[in-house]
């Protein structure tokens, strides 16, 4: 079956060569390109040999060293590698042919790399050149040889799993643990990314005094917070009606401007702020004052619909003086209903909340509080209430509010806004809102869900002993992910007898117990213990630490109640249990973190905070990261291949995002998918805004760095960091300051320093020199027509961005499934890869390869790989 | 329901205080460092709000009541602003040319918050701060005494973003609480009994044992290799035994019994003189009982109101805002002058008195050991360029006195901006060439045992300090 389509790919594939051939302008259409190179792909062809290697006992195949490849060798490489000459320290007579117990593996990998990709014998010299018969032949040995040298190897591992959660990890864990929703670990200190770019490296992840210093004191705030004592706390209540606001501007005798929806005049209002009584069409212009407190009001109460609404236009405030009346902590919960004034599809409008304080002449601060905007969708026939939660106590608030005397000013201030694209026409869409109600502090229920989580009902509460010994048990299991002792709750009930005389409450001595349980290593660290009754295998790790690498791996968080209990059964190693988890928890919105954090780490895209041509609040630079996490949940969901990275028919762009790339017709915030044509010149993530921006210099684009990326980030092929010493580009010289850019790097690279690196690198940046320092598509710079045309340093010539996906698909398809089975190993693994993975990761690649390169199917592959399943 | 202030950690309660309790930040301790019996290195900065007089060159006014000497290097003439200090002449050096670029076209009312800190925080918008240059040598020295650092103003708290009443910001950017009432800074330093602190610390230790009795037992479970990543953990834990234990020997070491003569706890900013010399005294007598070795002073706020306007009143003079929009007035030059020469007769006073008090180690007089510090973020009216800066003593910690040290180039003259009484200043394009103050920040920090080359993400020292 498998060969069959081989061959009919092949049919195919020499089609279009043909075509090529033919004298066209040859360039073979991306789709194609992707059935093309699939043909070329050596894990589809090597599938029988690598399981036969597998059973075999492993011994160095000398004899077919000594038979085809050493006068190979001799013939083509001892002239430049040899004792004559010795570039690049390589002396290939020197090398011991035995990988597997001799000590020049990571020389032979070198060669292997320089070979398989066609890298050496360099082209300009005929002399050398190697038949491509004779390539394949040491390629063979060299792949055979490798693989098995790496399972050798493969129980020496050099790195462990065994490490502590990230920040973003425990932030998370944090939060589903006591159901908060908002940050919690932001005092944690920074972390750095591996080699691959991945901040859950377990080498990287260390633990100073800072840190425990900060876990402990960030689990105590946490628990205060999600705790409660005493009576439920009054609430402070303000409430806004826009019927209310024109009763008494209209009662106050005050000369108003009343106004007609049908008068001419009110086109000059329309796009204003104003009240306006849908019904009768009179308005008046708004001003609000002060708003005090209500205690007259029920909060959440929906009182009846008014026809007097505020018309809040396209980028409008409302601005709301709420005093100095809210309280220090808690969450104030704002709810606004409202409605949209038309429902043009083309149009959007969302609601975001800002907080301002200004307390004397310069000393102000204004700062959006709200997490993410939210869209107004209801019609004016039924408007509908929209909520926003707001921590209190971690936003910033006016330092004087408690002030006795009234200056410096105590007021705080909550803006309402209205992010809109209804910037255009005539009948602009506006937001209409009838009622505001705002109340602090907020609770769903008393005591809250967060506090009954850890004070349970129980008939033994009035116990503190049972009842301590009740809650400590329940809090525990899921702090460690396991089951615990009764040994190991006697300790921690231990500590609770010590601290209850110092507190008033039961609830209040236990918070402080429990913050010390979260400061264990078991909850900060993932763990793998030594075997126990797993006799069969010491190496695996157990069920429950299964369901922890799971959960971390696809929630970046610690295991819901459903796993955990699947593990302590034994059943989740069961192929249609684990399957099921597996589409569970993709399917759980937490999996979103996933997508998130991978693709931010995988490609590197927190380097666009050093970038400035973009500012940090600039609605393109929020779209610009959105784009590759949006694009890899969508090749994730529909299982699509991986080669959608390096080329895709289709888009991802919200509004914003589309307005950049010129495609037409894409209105609102979010993303989603649109086909787009050639003209477009996107598709895949190697062109997407946010990587060709954070690899830009700031004013134009920067081959060096996009070059870099590439190879780093895609084809998991990282160049060595450049030499000490290397000379600048001198840009006092005139000649230098002449030449383009283009002409410039070539310049440079001729130098000697600076070519072996160079020429590996640049070619890959140049052939995205159509697009700018943001990622714009352009044919021109500086007038000049824009010359994206490199060559590769094994003379293939990338014609711009086409020719390169054109490359990449046809010739490159293997390293990029490869370096994509890397990178989302390492990641679930939470540790660098070494030699003794490769193995593994070949083994991976070629079934991935064989389920047609699906995303979603390497996530399974991984999961159920040894690797993920060791130590 | 949310006041459980008692169950706040150690540091939530430090920051509540403007006096914080010698537990360090980081690790410092744990290897190296200078011990006990050295010559304590102390760091204090006083910041006025407002700035000073610095009138044209050919404004009558110029020759006395322009701020920054007349003269150069060492043959500098001190103007009638600072001429009380010219009995310590041998033991202060003046600086001009010095600035923060992120704060050169921010209006000087915002300017107290980056004063040691130097971070972009901008005139208008979302607010972040960074490290002060204090509370980065508490982290250092901290640790040595009772008290991390001592963190006083005359208008207390935090202020108001972009309306700072405090110098010290810590590690995260937020402003410490300065303290403003001298018989609470004294109860603090000289007082306290430490009882709540001690039950806290019983608590934590009580915590931490647990901790490494788990820690233990994990460990016995894993892998050779995992034990040594786990082995980090425990070292984070007993690291953090040893600084409460730390601790509680500073709860058990009985409070320093001080001189109380010169002190009138009673004083406030309206009697500015008494008041001013009773916080001085305050720094002085925690310095003199090594209870801290950083303390920072803000004397007012940017922008007037409150306590700060009544400081001028010890010269006999209106709300001392105002008398830096009054500059053109008659006198008013003499106005500002007057004020800022009382500052600088205060500071002197204290700085005469740590010269006159002979280190307790015997290592020279405690001046020699002191780095003082005395500035403004704003020159000119409002104008956030060529900070007047004067600093005395440090000579043990490797400072040059008796030098005024201009910076930058282009305006050697101390012209650029003069005269100015309007806010078109502030927005101007800089036309000199000044240095970043942090550079300063870095020669400061280095002299006083840190090891670091940068500050604020500025990086170097000033070579001629």
């Amino acid at each position: 079956m498998n060969i069959l389509r081989i061959l009919i790919l092949l049919v195919l594939g020499n089609a279009s060569i043909l075509l090529a051939a033919d004298g066209h302008e040859a360039v073979v259409p991306l789709e194609a390109a992707k059935e093309q190179g699939r043909a070329k792909s050596r894990f589809l062809k090597e599938t029988q040999e690598a399981a036969k290697a597998a059973d075999a006992i492993p011994k160095a195949n000398l004899a077919v060293f000594q038979e085809l490849v050493e006068p190979i060798l001799t013939k083509s490489c001892l002239a430049c590698h040899g004792p004559e000459r010795t570039e690049g320290r390589l002396r290939i007579d020197r090398l011991n042919p035995d990988l597997l117990t001799g000590p020049d593996v990571d020389r032979w990998r070198e060669v292997y790399s320089a070979l398989s990709k066609s890298e050496m014998p360099p082209e300009d010299e005929p002399d050398n050149a190697l038949a491509e018969g004779d390539r394949g032949r040491i390629v063979d040995w060299l792949s055979g040889e490798l693989n098995t040298a790496s399972l050798i190897r493969r129980n020496s591992k050099e790195h462990t799993s065994f490490r502590r959660l990230t920040n973003y990890e425990y932030n998370y864990a944090l939060q589903d643990l006591l159901g908060l929703p908002y940050p919690l670990a932001n005092k944690l200190p920074p972390e750095t990314a591996s080699e691959d770019g991945f901040k859950n490296s377990s080498e990287l992840l260390q633990m100073s005094v800072m840190h425990f210093e900060t876990y402990r004191e960030i689990a105590l705030k946490a628990l205060n917070r999600a705790t409660v004592s005493g009576e439920r706390p009054r609430p402070v209540t303000y409430f806004v009606s826009m019927q209310e606001e024109m009763d008494r501007a209209r009662a106050s005798g005050k000369e108003t401007k009343v106004f007609h929806k049908g008068e001419e005049s009110y086109g000059q209002i329309k796009n204003q702020q104003h009240l306006l009584n849908r019904e009768s069409g009179t308005g008046i212009p708004f001003a609000i004052g002060k708003s005090l407190p209500r205690p007259d009001v029920v909060f959440g109460e929906t009182p009846p619909v008014s026809p007097v609404v505020l018309v809040l236009p396209e980028s409008h405030e409302l601005k709301l003086d709420l005093d100095r009346f809210l309280p220090d902590e808690g969450i104030m919960r704002v709810r606004i209903r409202a409605a949209r004034s038309t429902m043009k599809p083309d149009e959007y409008a969302s609601l975001r909340l800002i907080f301002s304080a200004h307390t004397s002449n310069d000393a102000n601060f204004s700062e959006v509080i709200s997490a993410r905007d939210i869209p107004v969708t209801a019609s004016v026939d039924d408007p509908q209430f929209i909520h926003f939660d707001i921590p209190l106590g971690d936003i910033q608030r006016n330092p004087f509010r408690h002030l006795a005397t009234t200056f410096p000013r105590r007021d705080e201030f909550l803006h309402i806004r209205n992010v809109s694209n209804a910037n255009r026409g005539d009948d602009r869409l506006q937001v209409l809102i009838d009622t505001i109600e705002i109340t602090a502090p907020f609770y769903e229920q008393w005591p809250p869900k967060s506090h009954s989580n850890i004070f349970f009902e129980s008939a033994q509460r009035s116990d503190e002993q049972l009842y301590g010994r009740e809650v400590l048990n329940r809090f525990l299991k899921r702090v460690w992910r396991r089951p615990v002792s009764s040994q190991e709750v006697d300790q921690f009930l231990a500590l609770f007898a010590k601290y209850r005389p110092e507190f008033a409450t039961f609830e209040e001595a236990m918070v402080e117990v429990l913050a010390t349980a979260l400061s264990t290593p078991e909850f900060l660290y993932l763990t793998q213990r030594g075997s126990t009754d797993e006799a069969h295998s010491p190496t695996q790790i157990s069920e429950l630490e299964l369901a922890s690498r799971l959960s971390v791996f696809l929630w970046s968080s610690i295991p819901d109640d459903e796993l955990l209990e699947l593990a302590e059964r034994g059943r989740l190693r069961e192929p249609e249990v684990l399957a099921g988890q597996v589409k569970r928890l993709l399917a759980d919105p937490r999996s979103r973190r996933f997508s998130q954090h991978f693709v931010e780490q995988w490609l590197g895209l927190e380097r666009i905070t050093s970038v400035t041509h973009v500012a940090a609040d600039d609605p393109l630079r929020g779209a610009m990261l959105e784009e590759p996490v949006a694009y890899f949940e969508e090749v994730l969901k529909h299982n699509d291949s991986v080669m959608d990275f390096l080329h895709s028919d289709y888009a991802l762009v919200n509004e914003r995002l589309a307005t950049h790339y010129r495609i037409p017709a894409v209105y609102g915030p979010h993303f989603r998918r649109v086909p787009i044509t050639a003209q477009t010149h996107r598709g895949g993530l190697l062109t997407s805004a946010a990587i060709m921006t954070m690899n830009s210099d700031g004013t134009d684009s920067h081959p060096l760095k996009r070059g870099v990326w590439m190879l780093k980030r895609i084809l998991d092929d990282p160049p060595p960091p450049p030499p000490p010493n290397v000379p600048e580009v001198d840009l006092t010289d005139p000649e230098i300051l002449k030449m383009s850019l283009k002409e410039r790097i070539i310049n440079h690279r001729n130098k000697p320093a600076c070519y072996s690196c160079h020429s590996r690198i640049d070619p890959w940046g140049i052939a995205f020199e159509n697009y700018d320092a943001l990622g714009a598509f352009r044919t021109h710079v500086k007038d000049q027509p824009v010359d994206a045309t490199s060559e590769l340093f094994n003379r293939q010539t990338l014609a711009g961005i086409d020719g390169l996906k054109v490359y990449l698909l046809t010739d490159r398809q293997d390293q990029f499934s490869r370096a994509m089975v890397h990178k989302l190993t390492a990641y679930a693994l939470g540790r660098p890869l070494s030699f003794g993975d490769s193995a593994d990761i070949d083994n991976l690649t070629a079934q991935f390869r064989r389920r047609d390169d699906g995303l979603s199917d390497l996530i399974t592959l991984i999961i159920n790989s040894d690797l993920f399943n060791s130590k | 329901m949310y006041d459980k202030s008692l169950l706040l950690s150690r540091r939530t309660f430090l920051r509540g205080t403007g006096i914080a309790l010698a537990l360090p930040w980081f690790e410092s301790f744990a290897v190296g460092g200078p011990t006990q019996e050295e010559t304590p290195k102390r760091f204090v900065s006083v910041y006025h709000p407002d700035g000073v007089g610095l009138p044209l060159k050919s404004d009558p006014a110029w020759n006395d009541w322009c701020w920054f000497p007349r003269g150069g290097e060492t043959d500098f003439e001190l103007t009638k602003v600072l001429d009380v200090l010219e009995p310590l002449r041998s033991d202060i050096t003046i600086y001009s040319g010095l600035s923060h670029p992120h704060a050169r076209n921010v209006h000087g009312h915002s300017n107290a918050d980056q004063y040691l800190t130097g971070a972009p925080i901008g005139g208008s918008g979302p607010y972040r701060n960074t490290i002060s240059l204090d509370q980065r040598y508490a982290e250092h020295a901290g640790d040595f005494t009772r008290h991390s650092s001592l963190v006083m103003s005359t208008n207390g708290g935090v202020g108001g973003p972009r309306g700072a009443q405090t110098q010290s910001f810590n590690r995260e950017g937020r402003p410490i609480p300065a303290m403003n009432k001298p018989k609470e800074i004294f109860d603090l330093l000289f007082v306290t009994s430490g009882k709540d602190a001690a039950t806290r610390l019983a608590r934590s230790k009580s915590a931490l044992d647990l901790l490494i009795d788990n820690t233990r037992s994990l460990g016995r479970q894993l892998s050779r290799r995992d034990q040594e990543t786990l082995t980090q953990y425990l070292d984070a834990v007993r690291d953090t035994e040893l600084k409460l234990s730390k601790a509680q020997r500073w709860i058990d070491t009985p409070i320093p019994q001080v001189d109380t003569r010169n002190l009138h706890l009673d004083a406030e900013p309206k009697e500015a003189r008494l008041y001013f010399q009773t916080m001085y005294e305050l720094i002085y007598l925690a310095f003199l009982s090594d209870s801290t070795r950083v303390a920072t002073f803000q004397l007012g706020r940017e922008n007037g109101e409150g306590p700060h306007d009544l400081l001028s009143q010890a010269v006999g003079l209106g709300a001392a805002h105002g008398l830096t929009h009054e500059v053109k007035k008659p006198g008013g030059w003499q106005n500002l002058g007057t004020y800022n020469r009382y500052q600088a007769e205060e500071f002197g006073r204290f700085a005469q008195r740590l010269k006159e008090t002979p280190e307790p180690t015997g290592h020279g007089n405690m001046l020699d050991n002191t780095l003082a510090m005395h500035g403004s973020a704003s020159s000119s009216f409002h104008l956030s360029r060529n900070y007047p800066i004067l600093s005395a003593g440090g000579k043990k910690l490797g400072f040059t006195n008796g030098r005024y040290l201009k910076f930058g180039k282009g305006n050697e003259d101390n012209q650029a901006g003069a005269g100015i009484d309007t806010d078109a200043g502030w927005q101007s394009k800089q036309e000199v060439e000044e240095l970043p103050l942090a550079k300063l920040f870095v020669t400061i920090l280095q002299r006083l045992g840190v090891e670091t080359d940068s500050f604020g993400g500025f990086t170097g020292s000033l070579s001629r300090v």
